[in-house]
């Protein structure tokens, strides 16, 4: 699940970038408003997590112009300011949520695992398809009750996947959930990971948990259970 | 730029000033203009009433030879050089003489005509100007011989032009008189008139350097909506600053004991993980003090001053946000607001008091949440009741208790309700927790709308 975060504040922009690094979510920080929204325009974004007081661009510019844009991911906002009137400004720009700071950690990964399972039509805050279960915010992952030890990039790539059960997802699309955007890529690693991730879930090969559709991409054929 | 500068009393004089003497000067120029036609009118008349005179004193006898009474009715004929003068011609004959003209003569117009009159101006040697009026006649004898005459009456013009003068120059001096009379009270009831407004700065003044709070109250009515209008702004200056000055003295102190708590701990616990712990919880209650002292400095307060704010509005906008924020739980809110439901209000204010209400209602309904707005001649209530599991008997008086400082609050209760209580009592209005229909909590609040 890749994540864009605008974030003026260098402490703040680097602490959050790692915390949510270290839950396994690709992170993409940018410090000023029209930097966010070349990004937000040009990225395949999950969600946004965006400051409301940016330089160049303010946050709400920034969510009413990618609104505007028709990106339908959803927008997180953090406000220093807890005004109603500034909530409410914000969310009627088009973000889904906010959080005043300073805030916790987890509420911000709650809130932000909250939106992504909103947006993919999930229920429940851990997902659940057919035998295996994932816990994005203890990143634990469970295959008939037996935990199942996941690479850092696995994990990304099994979380996309169940975030979108059931439906086609191109290598393009793969890549580019679960890499930064500067980070070096190649679509051939997705096809390692794929089949990876198919030995550590299917050891014995009889569920064909993952399909390959040739030519279209892959499918996770695990039934959703919300 | 000038005049934009000019003080309300120098304006009014110069205007006054200018209407007056631009007054004054037209009626002068017309009054000198009628005076001076009407002289030359009433000389024309008298000249002809002295010809009228002459004729009747006038005889003709049968060999055509005119004689004339001894005394004549007008004095002046008789007098020697008493500037007016009378001569009667024949052809270019001097037939007769006043005595006034010592037989000096005039010179000598042409017959008119009959009952024909000319006026002209001659001039005697000596430089003496006189106005002449010559009147033909013809005089018929018993045996119907006619005999042609002309009667010249003269007046000395000097005379007349003295006359003119004196009248101008009594004119001159009498508007002159009035216009500084005038320009005169006129200022005087400027002072008079503007008094008030001097007051008033000067009471600003006073108020300025603290010698003051407020502006008096007996001042004449056009000004009276003014000073009322000052006297409330600075009340709401007055409590909006003690407002700040208390939380800001709020802020400092209460900030004192989780910085105690947190250096206690620091200086007496062995256990890294205890003082994280404490740590955490000292920075989360100390970020909740600066939230909510910072709310109440914030928060505007009654004001007959502010516009009045649609209600509706308000809470349709901050349902829509938690409609959004809360989609998962599938609340069903249900409205019941009057349309005109509006108040004197600072908008902020009524985002900050309804967004905390209806934010409490969406986290601990169940599924419903339900909000009515009545609005009643000079009150305003608001009832926001939801489906929860309502708040326990015990617990109602402290979550609702006025003016009952955050620090001091029952730990979890949030800042919340606690700002809602603060501004509920910046405006004067009442707050009372009851128990809904629905199953769960009942806020109703009244606020004052003036």
């Amino acid at each position: 699940m890749r994540i864009l975060l605008i974030e003026d504040e260098v402490h703040l922009r680097e602490q959050v970038t790692q915390q949510l690094q270290k839950q396994n979510l690709t992170v993409d920080a940018v410090a000023d408003g029209e930097e966010g929204l070349y990004q937000g325009s040009e990225y395949p974004y999950d969600i946004a997590v965006i400051d409301l007081g940016l330089p160049k661009l303010s946050g709400i510019e920034v969510i009413q112009q990618l609104r505007a844009a028709g990106k339908e991911f959803p927008i997180l906002i953090l406000t220093a300011r807890g005004r109603w009137q500034d909530k409410v400004e914000g969310l009627e720009a088009g973000a889904d949520d906010y959080l005043v700071k300073p805030f916790h950690f987890e509420e911000l990964s709650a809130r932000i695992n909250a939106l992504a399972r909103r947006a993919s039509g999930w229920v429940n805050a851990t997902l659940q398809c057919g035998n295996v279960t994932l816990n994005p915010s203890s990143q634990e992952v469970m295959n008939e009750g037996i935990a199942v030890d996941l690479t850092a990039y696995e994990y990304r790539l099994l979380h996309f996947l169940m975030l979108h059960a059931g439906e086609v997802l191109s290598k393009t699309e793969l890549t580019d959930h679960i890499y930064e955007h500067d980070q070096d890529r190649d679509s051939n690693v997705i096809e390692v990971f794929i089949k990876r991730l198919r030995n550590k879930l299917d050891p014995d090969k009889i569920t064909n948990p993952i399909e390959t559709l040739r030519g279209r991409g892959y499918r996770l054929t695990l039934p959703r259970d919300h | 730029m000038i005049i934009n500068n000019l003080s309300l009393s120098k304006r009014l004089l110069f205007a006054v000033t200018i209407v007056l003497t631009a007054f004054l000067g037209t009626s002068a120029f017309s009054l000198n203009n009628a005076f001076l036609a009407s002289a030359d009118a009433a000389q024309q008349k008298r000249l002809k009433n002295y010809v009228y005179t002459l004729l009747t004193a006038a005889d003709l006898d049968d060999s055509g030879l005119l004689t004339m009474h001894d005394e004549l009715a007008e004095p002046l004929f008789s007098t020697p050089n008493s500037g007016l003068y009378a001569q009667i011609i024949s052809g270019r004959q001097i037939v007769w003489q006043s005595a006034s003209t010592l037989g000096r003569f005039i010179a000598l117009p042409e017959h008119p005509g009959p009952s024909k009159e000319i006026l002209s101006i001659v001039e005697l040697e000596s430089g003496i100007k006189l106005l002449n009026l010559a009147f033909g006649v013809v005089w018929e004898n018993d045996d119907g011989k006619e005999y042609e005459f002309t009667i010249n009456v003269s007046e000395d013009l000097n005379a007349i032009t003295r006359q003119k003068e004196q009248f101008q120059r009594n004119l001159w001096y009498w508007l002159g008189g009035t216009g500084i009379i005038l320009l005169f009270a006129q200022a005087l009831i400027l002072r008079w008139g503007l008094r008030p407004l001097n007051e008033v700065a000067i009471e600003l003044n006073a108020i300025e350097s603290g010698d003051r709070n407020r502006l008096s109250s007996d001042y004449p009515s056009e000004l009276n909506q003014l000073t009322q209008n000052i006297n409330n702004l600075l009340d709401h200056e007055q409590s909006r600053r003690e407002r700040y000055k208390n939380s800001l003295a709020d802020l400092a102190h209460s900030l004192k004991t989780p910085l105690a708590v947190f250096r206690g701990e620091l200086e007496s616990s062995p256990d890294l993980a205890d003082i994280k712990q404490t740590g955490h919880e000292q920075l989360d209650r100390i970020a909740s003090l600066v939230d909510y002292q910072l709310q109440r400095a914030a928060t505007e307060g009654k004001s007959s001053l502010l516009a009045p704010v649609s209600l509706g509005e308000i809470i349709h906008k901050i349902l829509d946000s938690l409609n959004k924020v809360y989609q998962s739980k599938n609340i069903h809110c249900q409205f019941d607001i009057q349309r005109d439901a509006f108040i004197h209000a600072d908008t902020g204010d009524m985002y900050e008091l309804l967004g905390n209400l209806l934010e409490n209602a969406y986290k601990y309904c169940n599924k419903q949440v339900h909000v009515t707005v009545i609005s009643q001649l000079d009150i305003i209530e608001i009832r926001i009741e939801d489906d929860g599991n309502g708040i326990p008997e015990h617990a109602q008086q402290d979550i609702i208790k006025r003016g009952k400082r955050i620090d001091t609050q029952v730990e979890g209760q949030g800042i919340g309700l606690a700002i809602v209580s603060d501004i509920i009592e910046a405006y004067q209005g009442e707050i009372a927790l009851k128990t809904s229909n629905l199953g769960g909590a009942n806020f109703v609040i009244q606020l004052p709308n003036q």
